[in-house]
């Protein structure tokens, strides 16, 4: 058969495969509209925070007109800290703001108020966001209660600004301005959905070599160019996907990106070229439909975890970084963040995938395994006759 | 066959399949270590940022030294301009930049006020938190340090100057997970969201392999069969969910205010309506190596639809209201009100009752589904006859 034929013979094979199909076809595209939809609010805005206002005084009124031009914050009234705190506990707000009794009339006569801010950290993304918000917005009040202080102590106005805060902070976030969490986020969890999604075509794929035998079966003779068909096959199906990912992101959503997509592209094909020979790998050593499933999903399962986009790499244990290194996809979003954040060019990028290195080792030994698993009918026969 | 015989056949088909015993026992030791492993160190520390110092004063020194002091930044180097310090950032050895400009002490000296400038990796968000809330920290305290000399050589006296920088104290705590901790904040979500997956995926793999095959399943009615599987995984998975929620919280440092019983009550609709949904639900597979692939790919649109990642007021409503009917998704939300927050019994009763109620409705759609496949099995039978 020539390689021609091969390929047309693993597409019939796809499109007899419901499942095969599917996975192909609409199963990425929906999983992945969906998993964007789902951080598609992008910016965390208006989240509930109550607000137990116990002095009722012109200065908790103005302090919490603060609150609420905070674009984040979106303050609830409670009555009396026990339904706030209820509903702290129930997630329906994800911080508590308490104004004391008594605070006016504690910055009147220079006693030193106490605010308390409770933050649920539980949700921690969310937590933390609002504790920074919540104190910004409240300095930003206090600053004009401040200011009324000095002038009555005799500071000039001109003076004013620089004696209030006479360092002036401004705060620049590199390469996502505006702090966007599809920016942030949709890339690795598609990447990681991505990564899965091929690993089961190709292993699907191979898994149709299998024929039902006694004991671990042997693979036909000519399984190599049939896996040569199915990569020239799938690679490039796989590849549309992947880059049905960059054009949604970086095309439709026009999310800022420094480098080119071409360079994105050669990273992604690189990523499915190395997954190949893993599942190559273990489809070797293991030869059975479901357990191969199985451990293409033990090892690839938590990717996104271990990515280093949530949790810096640095930080991680020392395990857990080695334990990064073998899936392909740490390695793509390395890239993938040089790309799109730093504008690498083409050399940083080789640079990058040479550390895809340390699966070379798999070819020899995917070389020895299948000595053993491929048969060698081609062979026999002649030395028969 | 009584209902304990044929708890006690499906537990052997269970035990003597070696995929069921990798997917169930494996999988959820596995996980147990594997997920939370990149997490470990809790919190991100000592991020390294470079520093622009254009100033060379004593007081921009101070700066840098304070900033290096904060746990959260390490400065790595004071390069000479801005162009570098993109360098050291794009090739991924700093995070965040601080820049003082030329003249800052002096101009705080004549009162003028100075800009700092902070900038942050927002690619990694964490990093970049990390980066900014030390930089903002140490930038503040030279900004009181200033104030409190300027304050007092205009001759207040010391107790005065404590009062006139600080006029209210803003006390912001973490509630639930104190240490602000990743673990605490991934661990409880993620393993009721494993235990649900691999109880799916076990259900579904050892349903497969039977319809095509006679055997015990077919000889008794529906109505025994779905009680007898519903109660042996639930109760397999009993002995689990105690590893994951009595052991594991207490070993990654998860925060539980719930009691024990309490927790069972809670944790008990929740397997069953899950093993009843992997009933249902398994009766549409043939294929073994086909419901790990399937419930691999939703599992990670689940897990973020809980809601612990990523507030549920910005998630679109209609997949809100779809992911209700996932065990997983009341269960998450339910239990970490519950056991992480401490709502108390009351608060989650809306859930408990929902899971009952899927429990129900799922226990009717597997009855269905295995009757189904028990009058396949007898079609096929009288027609290969």
């Amino acid at each position: 058969m020539t390689v021609k034929q091969r390929c047309l013979s693993e597409l019939t094979q796809l499109w007899r495969s419901p499942w095969q199909l599917a996975m192909v076809s609409y199963i990425p595209l929906i999983s992945m509209l969906c998993l964007w939809w789902l951080f598609s609010a992008g910016l965390p805005r208006q989240l509930p925070v109550a607000v137990v206002d116990q002095d009722n005084s012109q200065v908790s009124r103005m302090l919490t007109r603060n609150l609420q031009a905070n674009s984040v914050i979106s303050p609830q009234s409670y009555a009396n800290l026990a339904t706030a705190e209820a509903d702290m506990r129930q997630a329906k707000v994800y911080a508590l703001v308490v104004f004391p009794v008594g605070m006016n009339k504690d910055l009147i006569t220079a006693n030193k108020p106490l605010i308390d801010i409770r933050y649920n950290s539980q949700f921690l993304l969310v937590g933390k966001l609002l504790s920074s918000q919540i104190q910004l917005s409240l300095g930003n009040g206090l600053v004009t209660l401040g200011a009324k202080k000095l002038l009555l102590s005799g500071t000039h106005s001109e003076s004013l600004a620089a004696s209030l805060s006479p360092v002036t902070s401004q705060t620049t976030a590199l390469f996502n301005r505006n702090n966007n969490y599809v920016g942030f986020l949709v890339p690795p969890v598609l990447i990681a959905l991505w990564q899965i999604l091929s690993v089961f075509v190709f292993m699907n794929s191979l898994n149709a070599e299998l024929k039902p035998a006694e004991g671990k079966p042997k693979l036909a003779a000519d399984f190599w160019q049939s896996v040569i068909a199915k990569v020239l096959v799938l690679t490039p199906i796989m590849l549309v996907h992947g880059s049905f990912i960059l054009v949604w992101l970086y095309l439709y959503l026009a999310l800022p990106i420094a480098g080119s997509m071409g360079l994105l592209l050669i990273a992604q094909l690189a990523m499915l070229i190395i997954l190949w020979v893993i599942a190559c790998f273990i489809f070797l050593i293991i030869r059975e439909k479901a357990s191969c499933i199985s451990i293409c999903t033990a090892l690839f399962a938590p990717a996104f975890a271990f990515m280093g986009i949530t949790f810096p790499v640095n930080d991680m244990p020392l395990l857990a970084q080695w334990w990064r290194l073998i899936m392909p996809s740490s390695h793509y979003i390395d890239s993938h963040v040089g790309i799109v954040s730093y504008g690498e060019a083409l050399p940083q990028l080789l640079t990058q995938l040479g550390s895809y290195w340390i699966f070379l080792p798999l070819i020899p030994l995917i070389f020895i395994f299948s000595r053993f698993a491929v048969e060698r009918s081609s062979i026999e026969p002649e030395g028969g006759q | 066959m009584t209902l304990w015989q044929l708890m006690w056949r499906d537990l052997k088909s269970i035990l003597s399949d070696k995929d069921l015993v990798l997917t169930i026992f494996g999988a959820v030791l596995f996980y147990s270590v594997l997920y939370p492993l990149p997490y470990l160190h809790q919190v991100p520390t000592e991020q390294n940022i470079v520093v622009v110092d254009h100033d060379h004063s004593s007081l921009s020194r101070r700066v840098i030294r304070h900033a290096d002091a904060s746990a959260k930044i390490r400065v790595q180097a004071v390069l000479p301009s801005v162009d570098e310090a993109q360098l050291w950032i794009t090739s991924g050895e700093a995070h965040g930049l601080l820049v003082i400009p030329e003249g800052f002490r002096r101009n705080l000296l004549l009162g003028k006020g100075a800009t700092l400038s902070y900038g942050g990796d927002a690619s990694y968000f964490l990093i970049y938190s990390a980066v900014v809330e030390g930089l903002v920290s140490a930038g503040m305290d030279a900004s009181k340090q200033i104030q409190m000399v300027g304050l007092l050589a205009r001759g207040q006296t010391a107790a005065q100057v404590e009062k006139s920088l600080d006029s209210i104290t803003i006390n912001s705590v973490p509630a639930f997970n104190p240490s602000l901790g990743y673990t605490p904040y991934v661990v409880p979500g993620l393993f009721l969201l494993i235990l649900h997956q691999t109880m799916l995926i076990g259900i579904c793999i050892l349903g497969a392999s039977q319809w095509r095959k006679s055997g015990y399943w077919q000889s008794v009615s529906p109505l025994l069969l779905v009680s007898a599987r519903v109660l042996t995984f639930s109760s397999i998975y009993a002995v689990l969910a105690t590893f994951y929620l009595g052991y594991c919280y207490y070993f990654y440092d998860v925060s539980v205010l719930a009691t024990i019983s309490e927790v069972s009550l809670f944790m008990l609709p929740f397997i069953l309506a899950t093993a009843a949904l992997g009933t249902a639900i398994s009766s549409l597979f043939v294929r073994r190596d086909l419901p790990t692939q399937f419930f691999l790919l939703i599992s990670m649109p689940i897990l973020f639809v809980a809601g612990f990642v990523w507030p549920l007021a910005l998630i679109p409503e209609p997949l809100v209201l779809l992911s209700q009917i996932i065990p997983a998704v009341p269960a998450i939300s339910g239990m970490l009100n519950l056991n992480q927050m401490g709502s108390g019994w009351l608060a989650v009763l809306p859930q408990w009752l929902q899971l009952w109620a899927l429990f129900v409705v799922f226990s009717g759609l597997a009855l269905v589904g295995i009757k189904y496949r028990q009058q396949q099995s007898l079609a096929n039978r009288h027609l290969t006859e």
